[in-house]
């Protein structure tokens, strides 16, 4: 009987849970895949790691070293 | 002699066992009609939508720095936001900060544990979080004063019932989000120690943990041992999205810059895509050739790049919208245990059983 209870309680969350998911509101993917390439273009050129920064404005990149004449 | 059941009783057992059919039939009626409302939004795939886009040109990233210090296994990093310094933790219970620009130690503190398998920089730069087998989550205070013992000023915030697997501060100093162990996520006062929040649905351990991007609001990505990666409210404790096509453990899990998509890594060796409007699976990054776990996972600044670290000793570069990989970088001598990008982007670190820690760029 106990476990009885025990399973109705768990499958009743299980089942709310289910109906949380499924009133979603879900786009199709031709849209949603569009704004994540926008996204990506909008920033690749402040992103240092696509566009490359030189090393003299990277800190981990070691500068070379300069002579004085 | 055994005697007849009686009939209230039976006819009590007879009513619970419909009410449980019900609740079940209900449930598998849910889970098709949710798969078929996935799949009627499937209508192009990502790699297709980016067909367009120039292909990215060849990447030459090297080691720039190595963090040479702790004695054993490196299990977690963090970054500071002053994109310099690195607070990272290690099996043999160490918690280290660095500066990764000089290399130096500024910091070091003991834990009472070993495995200290998660650790966080606080947003303000003024703390760190950390925690492993002692269930726990602890802040301490960093101060200026390097004789200072840093550990007299230990504050314990999470008690967990099983190991700390992940942690983070939310957008301030005030608040901790821990993942555990023992199947649960959790938002702490950091100042009371409370428990603000706690996050159940998990059917076992939780691995990592990701914020949303603050912009998007009080959500956050958790991954886990049963194969699931769930979306949470913050404020509700609901979990308001649910992911489960990874073959194996979640490791790492990580939001895209926008906030519209997440990233997972996981010990079935593939790195996947999931977004988060179109409440699917959208890109799987794998290859034949790659067969060792995936430990975790970051994206570039703008997205396009997703590093992914591995069991294999190597990261793997790939290009988040054609699906390709562009590079495949070797170093470590050891598993690769974790990865951050900096905060500004300009390089990314990774932790290693090796016992190192290197800066990429």
């Amino acid at each position: 009987m106990c476990s009885s209870s025990n399973s109705i309680i768990q499958t009743q969350k299980l089942v709310d849970q289910l109906r949380i998911e499924a009133s979603m509101e879900r786009f199709k993917i031709s849209l949603t895949a569009a704004d994540l390439v926008q996204y990506c273009q909008e920033h690749r050129r402040s992103d240092p790691l696509i566009t490359g920064i030189s090393a003299s404005s990277n800190p981990f990149k070691d500068k070379k070293s300069c002579v004085l004449l | 002699m055994r005697s007849p059941p009686i009939p209230e009783m039976a006819t009590q057992e007879v009513q619970l066992n419909e009410t449980l059919a019900h609740l079940k039939t209900e449930s598998e009626t849910l889970k098709t009609k949710l798969e078929e409302e996935r799949a009627k939004l499937h209508d192009v795939e990502l790699h297709q939508v980016a067909e367009k886009v120039e292909a990215l040109g060849q990447f030459v990233m090297k080691t720039r720095r190595t963090l040479k210090g702790h004695g054993n296994k490196v299990l977690c990093m963090d970054w500071c936001k002053d994109k310099r310094r690195i607070v990272s933790s290690s099996q043999d219970g160490k918690v280290i900060v660095w500066d990764a620009f000089t290399t130096n130690k500024e910091h070091a503190v003991t834990m009472p544990c070993t495995w200290v398998m998660a650790c966080a920089y606080a947003p303000s730069g003024c703390a760190v979080a950390c925690g492993g087998l002692d269930n726990k989550c602890s802040v301490y205070p960093l101060s200026l004063d390097k004789n200072e013992n840093l550990a007299a000023k230990k504050k314990s915030v999470a008690m967990h019932t099983n190991y700390l697997s992940a942690c983070s501060f939310t957008n301030s100093d005030m608040q901790i989000l821990t993942s555990s162990g023992d199947g649960t996520c959790a938002l702490w006062d950091v100042e009371s120690g409370q428990l603000l929040q706690s996050f159940h649905g998990h059917a076992a351990d939780v691995l990592c943990l990701d914020l949303a991007p603050s912009e998007t609001g009080n959500t956050f990505v958790s991954g886990g041992c049963d194969k699931k990666a769930n979306v949470w409210d913050m404020r509700s404790g609901q979990c308001i999205q649910s992911f489960e096509t990874h073959e194996s453990d979640i490791n790492s899990v990580r939001y895209y810059p926008s906030g519209d998509a997440f990233a997972s890594g996981s010990d079935d060796a593939t790195c996947r895509l999931y977004d988060l409007r179109a409440d699917r699976e959208v890109a799987i990054y794998s290859k034949e050739s790659i067969i060792f776990g995936v430990s975790s996972v970051d994206f570039s600044l703008s997205g396009r790049l997703l590093f992914g670290g591995y069991n294999d000793y190597t990261i793997n570069v790939w290009d988040v919208l054609k699906g390709t990989r562009v590079s495949i970088l070797f170093g470590h001598e050891n598993r690769v245990s974790t990865l951050r990008v900096s905060p500004d982007g300009t390089a990314f670190c990774t932790g290693s059983w090796d016992h190192t820690l290197r800066i990429w760029a």
